[in-house]
Parts: C-alpha cells; structure tokens; sequence
C-alpha cells in the first residue's frame, strides 16, 4: 500500500496533486439518501472515488471541522472572501479512515447541516446510508423519489 | 511533493515568456466527469468529495480544497443520450465556495433531463 507523506503544513491542492498521481480511485457502493425539504424530491450523495482513496490512505484530507469553520464564514452577510483559508492546509490531516468512516465524513461535510442535526426527529428518517443496489435502477418519476419505509427501515 | 521549481516565469526560445502567474491562475482546479442516467456514478475527477443527484438533470458538485470566493467560472458540456445537450447554472446562486449546482438539458429544450455525459470544468482562486 502506498504511504501517505507527512503532509501537514502542505498545499491541500498538492496534497490532491500527489493522491491523483499515488492512489487507485476507490468506487464505493455506499450512497447517501436525504430529504431536506418536504417540497423537494430526495437527494443523494454519491462519493467520489478519489475523495474516497484519499480518505483511506489517510494524511490527505483536513479535519472535517475546517469545513464548519468555513461554511460559518461565508454565511456571513458581508462575506466577500476566505480569509481562514489556512485551515485547509495547515490543520493536521486525518488519520486513514474505513470506508463508513469516510461516509460519515462525507455527510457531515457535504450534507445540509439541518438535515444531520435533525435526520432522526420526525417520525420517519430524513436521511439514509444504503447500497447503490437498493436504489431504483431506473430513474423513472424521479422527482417524485422520497425515502421509503422499506429504505427507512 | 519529490521536487520542485520555483519560477516567476517560462521562457521560450522564440515565443516569448509567459508569468508563471498566468499558468497557475488559468489552471482548472477542479473537474468532475460523471454519468448522470441509471445508477449515477462518477468517471473521474478532481478536487471532489461527492456529487448529489437532486432530481432529474440536476447535480451539485461537492469540492474538497473549496474555493476563495463564489465567484468562479464553470465549463463543461453535456451528452444525452444520442443527442446533443446544454448545460446551464441551476439557480440564481449556482456557486458557493464549496460546491457548484448545475442543470442539464437536451435538444435546445429548457426542460431539464438526466445526461449520459456531464463534464464540467471549474477554475477560479483556491482557498
């Protein structure tokens, strides 16, 4: 297996540079199934195979708390720019993760935050973690598509 | 990183120079191939965590090393099946710093479809 170098400190753009050129793309099965609006169809989050690749290897990506940090900045009023930029690259990059690891990861950063605080409060979930295979496989009415029981369950 | 070079421009023999500037500014900093029909799946890419398929003919592009501002620039274009298609920004606010919402259409009609190929190119300042 490839050795991740000692990445801390370093561009994480280079660090993406060195994983495109090192690490074997990683297609996973899993998919993220959410709703998070009742007047919207249901999404889903479908991982990258290189995001997934560099979060296996480990000592690539930045603590997932670095992107709160930045959503919190730009949903400032008067936000025009980053100025805390420097967290991408200079906070300690994550340790190898298992692929459920990464997914966690993934929906915490990629999900709508209202629907990870609140996925589990109504009387049904808003949000689901599946295999690809237990999506339709036509995309048939697919506007309509929400979350059913049998997924839920 | 193995090695590097450290230049403020390249020179060629008879063309003239260009600021390295130029080649780090122009560069895509993320790109993202995908398949948006059956099962939607990503080719390749670069710079993206994820894609979120939000209906028929709309895909948000997730990056990891986010971008300094909003204001970026997308390319790409869009196979339909066996027909030609069009890409289009989704919303009044297709771009964040983190991501980029795009619609696909087919045949020179608004409606918006699911497309064999979305390819798309986004270039702008790093974070």
């Amino acid at each position: 297996m490839t050795q991740t170098p000692q990445f801390k400190g370093t561009h994480l753009f280079d660090r993406l540079c060195w994983a495109k050129e090192n690490l074997e793309p990683v297609q996973s099965d899993y998919r993220v199934v959410y709703e998070d609006s009742v007047d919207e169809c249901a999404k889903i989050l479908v991982p990258d195979p290189n995001f997934m690749a560099c979060a296996l290897a480990g000592g690539i990506l930045p603590e997932v708390w670095v992107y709160h940090e930045l959503a919190k900045d730009e949903a400032q009023p008067d936000f025009k720019k980053h100025t805390r930029g420097y967290l991408l690259h200079n906070t300690e990059p994550v340790e190898a993760m298992t692929e459920e690891q990464a997914i966690e990861y993934l929906i915490l950063k990629d999900c709508p935050q209202h629907v990870v605080e609140t996925w589990n409060e109504g009387n049904r979930p808003t949000m689901v973690i599946c295999k690809k295979e237990q999506l339709p496989q036509t995309r048939e009415w697919r506007n309509a598509w929400r979350i059913s029981d049998e997924l839920a369950a | 990183m193995a090695g590097k070079i450290i230049a403020d421009q390249i020179e060629h023999s008879t063309a003239g120079t260009v600021d390295t500037q130029y080649v780090v500014n122009g560069s895509a900093k993320a790109w993202n191939n995908l398949n948006g029909t059956g099962t939607i799946a990503i080719r390749d890419s670069f710079n993206i965590s994820g894609i979120t398929d939000e209906g028929t003919g709309r895909y948000l592009h997730s990056v990891v090393n986010a971008f300094s501002s909003a204001n970026n620039v997308a390319n790409g274009f869009v196979r339909v099946s066996a027909n030609y298609g069009f890409l289009s920004g989704d919303n009044d606010t297709p771009f964040t710093t983190s991501s980029f919402r795009n619609g696909t259409h087919g045949g020179g009609a608004a409606a918006l479809v699911d497309a064999l190929y979305v390819t798309i190119s986004l270039s702008g300042d790093l974070a």
